[in-house]
């Protein structure tokens, strides 16, 4: 049951440009796709370490700033930027785990959020790296070859690629024997450090991994928009991951990306539907009707 | 066996309601209104302008409407919020462009919501004009679907320029939020200052969303200057303006943007704001005085009528001159399509709330975007009224 | 010299209204292991409910506060026994994410009420500071820092001197325990979760007069607010108070003396650094991290 479904999934994924020929409608699911990464970044540490990272849209942030900057000025091709973008999100996320040390719970929260509100001044005011407030304009599309990714349908592929292979990324850790680490830290820290897990080394490396992809969801998103501003570290992205997640179903490999796509096209939806007053309203009474009803998340409620 | 039917319920359901309202409100091509985008913040720390701007559009609308319309046809506005957000500006965008198939948008208030929605007017080929954003690089990207009727900081500074003797400046210090605006209009009034061999003090930033600035104004108030440069929304203003008097910072100060709404200030900041100069770009004390003084008076009496407040005229009007300006560009252009509007724009020429406007080429050529000459005013806060200071009377 | 000693006192003030948005959150955060993001939401319900007592009920500035806080007091209990009782038992996360829900439909409630534009609270303090040497302070700022300590030291006693506040610590030390020895926790809980609630409040009503009120004020004040508390250790109004003055001078004098736009970073640097320091906080009881 669980193959077929996988496979017909992965059959419509393949083939979402043709039935969705709307270029609209083809942003939401590029958008969504991108959030999907995010929010599997995420749950790698909220969900499986059990450690909430609200400074998340850090990683997001520089992620795209790396690589905005290395195609914009030193010139570099989208591919090698790309991983360049992971690698600088990664280090940032090893210096939130070094950092945090043997933080663990509202104190590992509070380190993360000022991480991130540091990080975020500093693109604000240091102009000559950033260009602060003005943001950086005309970030390139990728090309391959001689053959610009710029139009939808092909970004959706690169897209797609990348939460595939985040996907896969998260599959596999799971289930080894550092996926079995981060859970007995989750469950009982004292406990598995009885038994020889190192919690400090794998929460480092649960940060190291998570930070990692969620750059990679930021260069992809830089190179789609093709506009970087200080405004990629809003709060307010953070809070949405967190929303995909925790409504999701955190601690599961498909909730996430359940989560990134219902959050990704209701408010789009919601748009389209309301007029500008009530659309955020109607966002937050769902919401809350949403966790009410299904507090394990969506994932875990209709298919455990 | 409850619990499968629930889940297979609710899945379909939820996936039933998400695409049926994605899908099903793609409205069939309306053959009655013209659609105009229109792209503002209207929640967020900005929101009061954004909407002064929505409800300025609105009355243009309304006015268009009552005399015909445009082609014989109606106004509707698409009013999106960009929530001061430029991933939700170039969504609202791309939402206004494929699904609604306006041909021309109004937007979108802050410059990197402006930036950000930049590439969606290129990738289909649809015009904007801009009616807020200040930053320079919006007309100098090469883009040739943007027109804008909002002055960029530069020009601003050259309005100010033929009135900086009159204001014995001899030291000035700048306090600015801390975005593209705020830092633009340092610089550029900086270069103004420096250009009359004039000294520039300290450079003081401000988040967009801070209300406590003493810190800044204790640092102002040790530079010895005696002019204060102000550029940030007019809730910021009404804070620095009483923290100043609470730290009983002597010294003119000179707010620049056109956002500074000096009635509120008045309400709201009150005797602090005495003695305070502004730089405006519509003067709703005295419309008569206004390039077309027939048209300024009557859209403060309509906007009085329909209750909206006074301080909002001074943001306002823009969104009225934009919408005048793109019904104006369908007319010349016959049909409401986005090339031929974006054409027609080119040969727009008209007298808004503002004053004339007209578009020159601005930026590299043969993609070059359009710059409207706005005019620019400066008043003052006296006697608790706005008032043209004494070497601005004609 | 004088530059210092304003800056200092600037950041007492900026200190103790940190300090006023820490303790209620304290109580919520710290002792109910609620992740509340609509803290700040009450904290703007306070300022909003202030303005209409005072513009539409033409109410004195002081009753305006009352009721204000008792706005905020009763909302937060009607949250607790209609969004948490139901879910208590239910992970930290859940919880957090419908106190986001609640945090977006409340604030664009108040946007849909009252629209973008930003209101002033009128208060009968005179404008002109009052003055010592080359200090200035506004008589409003003083108000509102006497009312912080007021309230700081009221919540104190409240816990620590009363019965309603032993019904309080033995629930959240052990709340079967309690509940055995006769304690109504349901009713704790929402008590805890009003009176937090009116805190902010309280805070929003005061610190709207000094600012100006608008639908957005509560996210920075829920951001500072969650910094204040986890930085004075959680559960701890004392902490929550200190922590709130380190928090003010801390971020007056890098604005001051660093610079304006790194201002925030400032504040954010010292709570890393506290942080690595003292991992429970400043003032939480010695607990094991980890």
């Amino acid at each position: 049951m669980r193959r077929t479904a996988g496979i017909l999934l992965a059959l419509v994924a393949l083939t979402v440009p043709f039935w969705i020929a709307n270029p609209y409608f083809l942003h939401v699911v590029i958008m969504a796709g991108i959030f999907g990464i995010l929010a599997l970044s995420l749950n790698l540490l909220l969900g499986y370490t059990g450690q909430l990272s609200l400074g998340h849209a850090a990683f997001f942030g520089i992620g795209a700033y790396t690589s905005a900057l290395l195609t914009l000025r030193l010139e570099w091709s989208f591919w090698p930027a790309l991983p360049a973008a992971v690698v600088a999100a990664g280090i940032a996320g090893w210096a939130i785990g070094r950092l945090a040390l043997k933080l663990r719970g509202a104190y590992f929260v509070l380190v993360t959020i000022s991480f991130a509100g540091v990080v975020a001044l500093v693109s604000i005011n240091w102009m000559e790296l950033t260009n602060g407030p003005l943001g950086l304009p005309g970030v390139p599309a990728p090309e391959l070859g001689s053959w610009s990714l710029r139009t939808k349908t092909a970004y959706y592929y690169l897209v797609l690629a990348g939460a595939a292979l985040s996907y896969e990324v998260c599959r596999r850790l799971i289930h080894s024997r550092i996926g079995r680490a981060f859970v007995a830290l989750r469950e009982n820290e004292p406990l598995a450090e009885s038994v020889g897990v190192d919690g400090t080394r794998y929460l480092v490396l649960a940060a190291v991994v998570s930070a990692g992809m969620a750059g990679l969801a930021g260069s992809l998103y830089a190179h789609y928009t093709r506009f970087v501003s200080p405004e990629v570290f809003l709060f307010t992205y953070t809070v949405t991951m967190v929303i995909m997640v925790v409504a999701g179903g955190k601690g599961t490999l498909a909730g996430p990306l359940v989560g990134a796509v219902l959050f990704t096209v209701l408010p789009e939806a919601l748009r389209a539907a309301t007029s500008w007053q009530w659309q955020m309203l109607a966002y937050g009474v769902i919401l809350v009707v949403l966790v009410f009803f299904l507090p394990r998340g969506i994932v875990p409620t209709l298919f455990r | 066996m409850l619990k499968r039917w629930l889940r297979i319920t609710v899945t379909v359901g939820v996936v039933a309601g998400l695409v049926s309202s994605l899908a099903g409100l793609d409205v069939a091509r309306a053959q009655a209104p013209v659609r105009i985008g229109v792209i503002e913040p209207l929640s967020g720390p900005v929101a009061a302008s954004g909407n002064y701007i929505r409800m300025g559009a609105e009355i243009a609308r309304d006015w268009l409407n009552a005399k015909g319309g445009v082609l014989g046809r109606k106004i509707d506005l698409v009013i999106e919020d960009n929530k001061s957000d430029p991933k939700e500006a170039a969504s609202a965008a791309e939402k206004l462009i494929v699904r609604d198939k306006v041909p021309a948008i109004m937007g979108a208030w802050g410059s990197s919501m402006t930036l950000a929605a930049m590439p969606k007017l290129e990738e289909y080929g649809v015009p904007m004009v801009v009616e807020t954003s200040s930053a320079a690089s919006i007309t100098k990207r090469g883009n040739p679907w943007i027109f804008r009727i909002s002055p960029p900081s530069e020009m601003e500074a050259v309005g100010l320029e033929q009135y900086v003797p009159k204001l014995t400046i001899k030291k000035a210090d700048f306090l600015a939020v801390n975005t593209d605006w705020g830092r633009g209009s340092i610089q550029a009034f900086g270069d103004l200052l420096k250009k009359n061999g004039l000294q520039v003090g300290a450079a003081e930033f401000m988040e967009q969303s801070a209300t406590d600035m003493n810190a800044q104004i204790t640092k102002i108030k040790s530079t010895g200057g005696d002019t204060l440069f102000l550029t940030t929304a007019v809730e910021q203003i009404t804070l620095v303006l009483k923290q100043a008097q609470e730290q009983r910072l002597n010294r003119k100060i000179i707010t620049t943007g056109g956002s500074s709404s000096p009635t509120q200030l008045i309400k709201q900041a009150g005797a602090a704001a005495e003695g305070t100069y502004h730089i405006v770009f519509f003067m709703p004390w005295f419309p008569e005085s206004m390039p077309d003084g027939k048209l300024a008076k009557a859209f403060v009496e309509e906007w009085a009528k329909r209750g909206h407040p006074f301080e909002g005229l001074t943001e306002g009007f823009r969104g009225h001159d934009g919408i005048m300006t793109i019904a104006e560009a369908v007319k010349v252009a016959g049909k409401d399509e986005p090339t031929a509007v974006r054409d027609a724009l080119w040969r727009v020429n008209i007298t808004g709330v503002n004053g004339p406007i007209h578009f020159e080429k601005d930026g590299p050529a043969g993609k070059e975007s359009g710059q409207s000459k706005p005019s620019i005013f400066i008043v003052q806060i006296r006697d608790g009224k706005v008032a043209l200071p004494e070497f601005a009377r004609k | 010299m004088d530059q210092l000693l304003q800056h200092l006192l600037n950041g007492l003030v900026l200190g103790g209204t940190y300090a006023l948005l820490g303790i209620g959150l304290t109580l919520i955060f710290g002792l109910m292991d609620v992740v509340n993001f609509a803290h700040g939401e009450f904290y703007s319900l306070g300022a909003y409910a202030t303005f209409a007592g005072l513009s539409l009920a033409d109410l004195n500035f002081f009753a305006a506060l009352g009721v204000a806080i008792v706005c905020g007091i009763a909302l937060g209990a009607l949250t607790e026994r209609v969004l948490l009782r139901p879910l208590r038992g239910h992970s930290i996360d859940t919880v957090m994410l419908v106190m986001i829900g609640v945090w977006i439909s409340m604030q664009n409630g108040e946007l849909l009420l009252w629209g973008g534009v930003a209101k002033s609270i009128a208060h009968p303090f005179p404008t002109s500071p009052l003055t010592l040497g080359g200090l200035s302070l506004a008589p409003l700022r003083l108000f509102v820092l006497a009312a912080a300590i007021g309230l700081v030291v009221g919540a104190h006693l409240l816990v620590h001197r009363t019965r309603l506040g032993r019904a309080m610590r033995a629930t959240f030390q052990d709340a079967d325990t309690a509940a055995l020895m006769g304690v109504r926790i349901h009713r704790i809980y929402t008590a805890t979760f009003a009176i937090g609630s009116g805190l902010a409040a309280a805070a929003g009503a005061l610190l709207g007069s000094v600012f100006i009120a608008y639908p957005s004020m509560g996210d920075l004040a829920s951001l500072k607010a969650f910094s204040v508390v986890i930085l004075g250790g959680l559960g701890n109004i004392g902490g929550a108070t200190v922590g709130g003055l380190v928090l003010g001078i801390a971020e007056e004098l890098g604005a001051g003396y660093v610079s304006s736009g790194y201002r925030d970073a400032v504040g954010f640097v010292i709570i890393m650094a506290v942080l690595l320091v003292r991992p429970s906080g400043l003032f939480a009881r010695a607990e094991r991290v980890g």
